[in-house]
């Protein structure tokens, strides 16, 4: 079984390379996409089915002694996030086949390449490589974001690589000072190094600077809504799903592993959450567009995944976990959406759009369905998500994170009907505007919702799943064993 | 079982309605009555059971992990509002067929109306806090989205209804965590039943978070504003909302847990307050209204305040007062929305002032709105005189504070009277003058059925309110256990109560008599701005908040972004300094003497790099910090770095000069001087900060385990001696493989973008010619450089070189050629295509890499592979594997000069493909 | 503290051109930061050590794995600034100016505009 775990890396990198050669076989790359990360799925679903129980999966990449090998490895956390990144992929390629997006020859490439990274990045146990497939994740996006010209996404291609490369580099220095502090880059040597050394703790601490800035934590998110929204419907999607996802988890990892969960940096995590939560939110607000209210709504919702992992208890740890998995459905759906519209009306702007719920009904309860979700309405997801994170806040006499976390729920909603009112009721503006969506493109939009309807009532082997792999990160002993080889 | 199944029903109800109105259109509604009627028997069916004091509940296990079940529990209270709920429903979906078009088939209508009735069912069975949150919040969601669908103009009512109630349903969310916090449980039945329990800050947060979410639910003060908005729903909506669902949501809740909280000075204070001064303010708001369906808002503001001051009461007569009010409400409301619904719709107005004389017309109706306003004044005989008795002699035994019971009692008089008044203007609107519209037609019979059952309902249920004694008692027992709840009759002989009701209509009789003086003086009383607008203000303004705090994700250039990136490095830096201890002593001495020599020579370089203006100078300059850097490599122990960072450079340079050969040939006009010297300090701090934290964490421990095992284990293990090499395509051969990928997209993305370009560039071609030096050069070098890079490849594995050297030296050929052919093919190197080298790289590295599987050893198992008949390869698959990785760099290479030098080609126009 | 040093302005100065105006100079920037981080690589095996890695373990012999990973840093970000190179490159013969003009408060109007440039790929 663990000698699969690299099978999520390295089979959609093969199919990619095959697909590269065949650039003008469209069906070909579309079946071969669909069909990779279905396989990927199933893959991830028999390790998570593996992992349920606590069995932490490991291997030695290329066999060699523990001290020197690359290892991967699956526990229920690694696997989760493999599994419901795969859905995400899914859907997006889903999409793209329906609006044309995956018209250009080097799309379904790219985005195996880049999911192959993302699944990589959730399964390594070595932070060098860590940083490598974080780059094989990354570059695909560098040039997925500039695909399909125009001089705005050029720009926003340009703000996108050179954040994300001043991160990158951030991430190896604190790569490369935590191996001139210790000695060593792997996962299984380097547990709890942080709480007993401080200088361990400063190098590790570099590592967490750039992988927050990769996650677009406030007060480094600014490049986030600057970008997203200028990549094309699909692509965003796809990026909203995944990549500030690597990030997350990596953070939550890291800190789980290295620093174990040190008290001592709780306080510094709980601000930079809260401070997420409420300028994600208050920028949402204030925007224009589709996707640009959804993209800083990623901030926000980023910030209620690092509230879970401040807190560091088994019940917010479970809650983080459980509204990650969630929250990357709905926003997907919720970007999915965003670019069903665009596909039909070629714009995103709220003030140039309206009724659309009476023209498209699955794609009007799609969005209704995901945006509710999101704003942690029962009884979608969102709101199990919700309850599990107030509960685990509450749970620990943190009274103020436990009011953001309500007030911010709220504007969340306020910011949700912004779209709602102006894109699906209303009139349309002018009888130019009467739409044609391509058929079926809400459709894998409809499936995530309803897949987060169905995750609301039926939350508790999601929240099994989450449980296993909160405590997991609580207790790292079961994954430095099985990453060790001892 | 039985609940299950009532919620099945409704649900199968739901799922039916798309069926039914494709097949009836508009009388959809029938059917739909008759399935909610039937639930409501179901239900009935239990009567017996409910009255002996059992229950009937059901349970779930929702979230075993959390000990969070879905159980749903009937008891009496549950069912009085469960049969309003399901009645009320009835007859607005048999009223609906009437009233809606005719033309459209109004699923969606039907469809809402019914979910939302299940979701109100599921509210009054919950018997978990976390499922009577969900129903909760699912009232909110649907009542928007039935108040929203009516058009265009109710959106902004219908957004600020959902607002102002999902904040109520947060707050509740709020209190329920708590509360399953507090008492570890979330069961609703365990902890009515022990309301000992909750004390001290809990407690206090809990009845403050209910309140509030009973409050905006129920519209009370300063809550009320939504509700009145709402109305621009179509009328079975609004009919249904004000009656039995939504508001009465609010009731329910504070009935619920004033187990918890009655008794309690606070609570029962508050909803005294609270309730009777929502009583007062709601009436004279009616008052003020001549739209009839907004006097029927702002009266069911006033009525439900009179509800929630009873329920603060907290006696058991008080109990059944507040429920059998309820009950009278619902008939009383629902009549009056629907009959407003009629004469809207016949007579095309509900203005008091524009309608006149309807009886002549339409008599029926006219006789229904008389009926229903009566209860609604507290007229006996209806039922709406037994509730106001009962009300008020509720109120007049409240007993918290001195006189309060008097107070009380005063302002439900006082409220009472200002409903009378309406109830008469209705009346007056409706009945009195000439028939002013000619060709004015009654109502079809159909129309007004609903509306007479529930107003002949009304007014006969006043003389035989014992039907319900024994329901409403139970009810009132099982909203809080403490006594017997008085029997109800019509007649209680000459009570205090009976003189309060004598009062009320002869003061309000008076006063409708001299209506001109009064509402004069009624207009004279003066009220600010009205809450909804202030509200939409504070909206607005919460959305200027958000655009300035979305603003600085609007900047053009990377600078603004990469700011705070940068600056948190030094602030880390300092925090650091601040919390390490005394740092453990270096390891032996890390300087060389020829050490200072390579610091002058770099530190004069960097300097000429950020002070030339020419762009050519900038990128020489910075080519040779990096060539300085190889040459420290070398004497640093890494001639294998030392010799890739050298053709890195190399290559880099040729292919800037080949990008800026049509660019401009200076660098971007500098910034401001004071933008200028902040950036330089930011600079300044964070190279500080990077050599203290180079200095801090570096070269204080001894050679590493992992370097130790390398130095001594890899060329054993892997009969290569070159150990970087061995670490590269062996040990970590994941990392290589990793950034050959990262290359392939680089060189898949340049391919892009030279398309991308295509369009924007403007150049005519072919402006370049050949360089008859860089030919020579190239014709003296090429081959010596392609037979270096062979040898480089092979002999990666002993000594310096590999896959990547090899192919940057024989991808600089490549660079050469172009430089020196300027564009036009180059012979042999010209004619590489990078898409067949990427292609071919890519799949060997992960082929080589995959073809371990099957043989049971892990990914990236490289070396000798036996092959099937005992032969084997002649050569270790970790050279196929380098192999790939060369492939890969030398299509990346050629792409690059390819690419970026490519002659734009203006026929070009379309898109690639 | 060769390499302290050596760190130390490099970073310097990449901070100081990546803060400017054009985007060659943001190019330039991350070559020298890329540089940074290499010498920093090196020095986190120790300096004190430079024999090359070929023959065994020795008291004088290099930490060969940070070496190692230097070469894979250079690779990867010789990648990328190729990249970035070659988005320069799309922005036409504009100049090194950098930002397009008119990019801040116009965003909104240009990406939902749709201008014929910015199709999806069709």
């Amino acid at each position: 079984m663990s000698r699969l775990l690299v099978l999520p890396l390295a089979g959609p990198l093969l199919v990619a390379g095959l697909l590269v050669a065949a650039p003008r076989r469209r069906t070909a790359h579309r079946m071969a996409g669909l069909a990779t990360t279905a396989g990927v799925l199933a893959l991830a679903v028999v390790l998570l089915a593996t992992t349920r129980d606590g069995t932490v999966l490991a291997e030695r990449v290329g066999g060699w002694h523990p001290l020197v090998a690359i290892g991967f490895a699956a526990d229920a956390f690694g696997a989760l996030m493999v599994t419901v990144c795969a859905v995400a992929v899914l859907a997006c390629l889903t999409t793209a086949a329906t609006d044309g997006t995956d018209g250009d020859p080097l799309f379904v490439p790219l985005v195996l390449v880049l999911s192959a990274g993302a699944y990589g990045a959730f399964l390594t146990a070595d932070l060098f490589n860590l940083f490598v497939l974080v780059e094989v994740m990354l570059v695909p996006s560098y040039v997925l974001i500039a695909l399909g010209a125009g001089a705005a996404r050029l720009g926003a291609a340009r703000v996108y690589v050179a954040v994300n490369l001043l991160a990158s580099t951030i991430l190896l220095a604190g790569v490369g000072l935590v191996y001139g502090a210790t000695g060593t880059v792997r996962f299984g040597a380097l547990a709890a190094a942080a709480r007993t050394s401080p200088t361990v703790a400063v190098a590790a601490g570099v590592v967490l600077l750039a992988l927050a800035v990769k996650s677009a934590v406030v007060p480094w998110h600014d490049w986030l809504p600057r970008t997203y929204p200028e990549a094309a419907p699909v692509v965003l999607a796809l990026f909203s799903g995944l990549l500030t996802k690597v990030g997350l988890y990596a953070l939550i990892r890291v800190f789980a592993v290295v620093f174990d969960g040190d008290p001592a940096y709780h306080w510094v995590i709980a601000a930079a959450a809260l401070l997420s939560m409420v300028v994600g939110v208050l920028g949402a607000l204030g925007e224009n567009t589709m996707r640009r209210v959804l993209a800083f709504h990623m901030v926000s919702q980023i910030g209620y995944v690092l509230l879970g992992l401040a807190l560091f208890t088994a019940a917010s740890l479970a809650a983080a976990i459980f509204y990650l998995v969630q929250y990357i459905l709905v926003k997907t759906a919720l970007f999915l959406c965003a670019a069903a519209v665009h596909a039909g009306h070629r714009t995103d702007r709220l003030d140039r759009l309206g009724g659309l719920a009476g023209a498209h009904p699955l794609l009007a309860l799609a969005f209704a369905a995901a945006a509710l979700s999101l704003a942690g309405l029962p009884p979608f997801s969102g709101f199990v998500a919700k309850f599990l994170l107030l509960r685990a806040a509450g749970g620990g006499g943190h009274w103020v994170a436990f009011a953001v976390a309500v007030g911010v729920s709220l504007l969340t909603l306020a910011s949700m009907l912004k779209i709602w009112s102006a894109v699906f009721w209303g009139e349309p503006p002018g009888p130019a505007a009467a739409s044609r969506l391509p058929a079926g493109v809400a459709l894998p939009a409809f499936g995530l919702a309803v897949l987060s309807l169905l995750l609301g009532p039926v939350a508790q082997p999601l929240l099994g799943l989450a449980d296993t792999a909160a405590a997991g990160l609580l207790d790292p002993g079961a994954y430095l064993r099985a990453v060790t080889g001892r | 079982m039985i609940l299950a199944a009532v919620l099945a029903w409704q649900g199968v109800l739901a799922a039916c309605v798309p069926l039914l109105t494709r097949r009836l259109g508009r009388d959809a509604g029938y059917p739909l009555a008759a399935g909610f009627l039937l639930a409501a028997g179901l239900l009935l069916w239990r009567l017996p059971v409910l009255l002996d004091g059992r229950e009937v509940a059901l349970r779930w296990r929702w979230l075993p992990s959390l000990a969070v079940s879905a159980a749903l529990r009937l008891d009496a209270l549950a069912l009085v509002f469960a049969l309003l709920v399901l009645g009320v429903g009835a007859l607005i979906m048999a009223y609906c067929p009437r009233y809606l078009g005719r033309r459209e088939r109004h699923t969606g209508t039907y469809l809402l109306l019914t979910l939302f009735a299940t979701a109100m069912l599921g509210l009054v069975l919950a018997n978990d806090l976390l499922i009577l949150f969900a129903f909760w919040e699912l009232t909110s969601v649907l009542s928007f989205t039935l108040i929203g669908q009516t058009g265009a103009s109710a959106g902004t009512p219908a957004v600020r209804a959902l607002l102002v109630t999902s904040g109520g349903g947060l707050a509740l969310l709020a209190g329920v965590v708590v509360l399953a916090l507090d008492l570890g449980t979330s069961d609703l039945a365990r902890i009515l039943a022990e309301p000992e329990r909750l004390v001290g800050g809990p407690a206090w947060a809990v009845g403050a978070l209910v309140l509030v979410a009973a409050f905006t639910k129920s519209a009370q003060a300063p809550f009320h504003f939504w509700l009145p908005g709402a109305m621009v729903a179509i009328t079975p909506v609004s009919a249904y909302l004000h009656a039995a669902t939504m508001v009465k949501a609010g009731i329910y809740l504070l009935m619920r847990f004033s187990a918890l909280f009655g008794g309690r000075p606070a609570w029962d204070l508050t909803l005294l307050a609270v309730g009777l001064s929502t009583a007062v303010l709601g009436a004279f708001l009616a008052l003020r209204q001549y739209d009839l369906k907004a006097l029927l808002a702002y009266s069911t503001v006033s009525q439900l305040g009179l509800i929630v001051g009873v329920v603060g009461v907290g006696t058991p007569a008080s109990d059944a007062a507040a429920i059998l009010y309820t009950v009278a409400h619902a008939l009383f409301k629902a009549t009056l929305f629907m009959l407003v619904g009629i004469i809207d719709h016949e007579a095309g107005s509900r203005d008091v002032r524009k309608l006149s004389g309807l009886p002549r017309v339409m008599p029926a109706t006219a006789l229904f709105t008389v009926l229903a306003a009566a209860t609604m004044a507290g007229l006996p005989p209806t039922i709406g005189f037994v509730g106001k008795e009962a009300i008020f002699e509720a109120l007049a035994e409240a007993h918290h504070v001195p006189w309060s019971g008097p107070a009380a009692a005063g302002v439900g008089v006082l409220a009472s009277v200002l409903t009378f008044m309406y109830a008469a203007r209705v009346v007056n609107a409706v009945l009195t003058g000439p028939l002013r519209q000619p060709g004015l037609r009654g109502p079809r019979r159909s129309f007004v059925a609903p509306a007479g059952v529930a107003a002949v309902l009304a007014t006969a249920l006043g003389p035989s309110v014992t039907l319900l004694s024994s329901l409403v008692q139970r009810a009132a027992n099982d909203a809080r256990p403490q006594g017997e709840p008085p029997y109800l009759a019509f007649w209680h002989g000459f009570t205090v109560a009976l003189g309060l009701s004598a009062l009320t209509i002869g003061v309000g009789a008076l006063l409708f008599a001299f209506r001109a003086r009064a509402d004069r003086l009624l207009c004279r009383i003066p009220t600010t701005a009205s809450l909804a607008d202030r509200f939409e203000s504070g909206r607005a303004r919460l959305l200027h908040l958000g655009a300035l705090v979305a603003r600085p994700a609007r900047a053009a250039g990377p600078a603004a972004f990469l700011l705070r990136p940068v600056l948190a490095v030094p602030l880390l830096a300092v925090v650091a300094a601040a919390q390490l201890g005394p740092l453990p002593p270096l390891v032996g001495d890390p300087t060389r003497p020829g050490d200072a020599v390579l610091l002058v020579l770099l530190v004069a370089a960097l300097a000429g790099v950020v002070t030339v203006r020419s762009a050519l100078a900038a990128v020489s300059l910075t080519g040779v910090v990096g060539l300085l850097l190889s040459v420290w490599f070398v004497t640093a122990g890494a001639p294998d770095v030392a010799l890739t960072l050298m053709l890195v450079e190399v290559l880099t340079t040729i292919v800037v000069m080949l990008v800026l050969r049509r660019r401009p040939s200076r660098l971007a006009p500098r910034g401001s001087p004071r933008a200028l010297l902040a950036g330089v300090a930011l600079a300044g701090a964070t190279g500080l900060a990077a050599a203290a934290g180079t200095a801090a964490l570096t070269g204080r421990r001894d050679l590493s385990d992992p370097g130790r095992f390398l130095l001594a284990e890899a060329a054993p293990a892997t009969g290569g001696s070159n150990v970087v090499n061995t670490i590269l395509v062996e040990f970590r051969a994941l990392d290589t493989l990793g950034e050959s990928v990262v290359l392939a997209v680089v060189a898949l993305g340049l391919i892009a973008l030279s398309e991308v370009g295509r369009d924007v560039r403007t150049q005519p071609a072919g402006t370049a010619a050949t360089d008859p030096v860089l030919v020579f050069a190239h014709r003296m070098l090429a081959p010596v450089m392609l037979v270096a890079s062979c040898f480089l490849f092979v002999r990666g594995h002993e000594e310096i070189g590999g896959g990547f050297i090899g192919a940057l030296l024989a991808g600089t050929a490549v660079g050469l050629a172009h430089l020196a052919y300027a564009g036009a093919p180059a012979p042999l190197l010209g004619r590489l295509h990078p898409r067949p080298l990427l292609v071919a790289g890519l799949l060997l590295c992960v082929g080589v890499g995959l073809a371990a599987l099957p043989w049971g050893r892990p990914f990236l198992t490289l070396g000798k592979v036996g092959l099937p008949g005992g032969l084997a390869l002649p050569f270790s698959t970790g050279l196929l594997f380098d192999l790939g990785v060369y492939l890969i760099v030398l299509g990346l290479i050629v792409a690059a000069v390819r690419r970026l030098d490519e002659r734009p080609r203006p026929a070009v126009t379309g898109r690639r493909r | 503290m060769t390499a302290a040093v050596a760190v130390g302005v490099l970073v310097a100065t990449a901070v100081h051109l990546l803060l400017q105006r054009g985007q060659l100079r943001v190019i330039l920037g991350f070559v020298l930061l890329g540089h940074a981080v290499n010498v920093l690589l090196l020095s986190a095996g120790g300096l004190r050590r430079r024999t090359p890695a070929f023959d065994g373990v020795g008291e004088e012999v290099v930490d060969p794995l940070p070496q190692a990973f230097a070469l894979t840093a250079i690779v990867i970000s010789f990648g990328i600034t190729l990249y970035l190179l070659g988005l320069l490159r799309a922005d036409g013969p504009a100049g090194d100016d950098g930002e397009p003009a008119g990019e801040d408060e116009s965003a909104d109007d240009r990406s939902a505009g749709e201008p014929a440039g910015d199709g999806d790929g069709r």
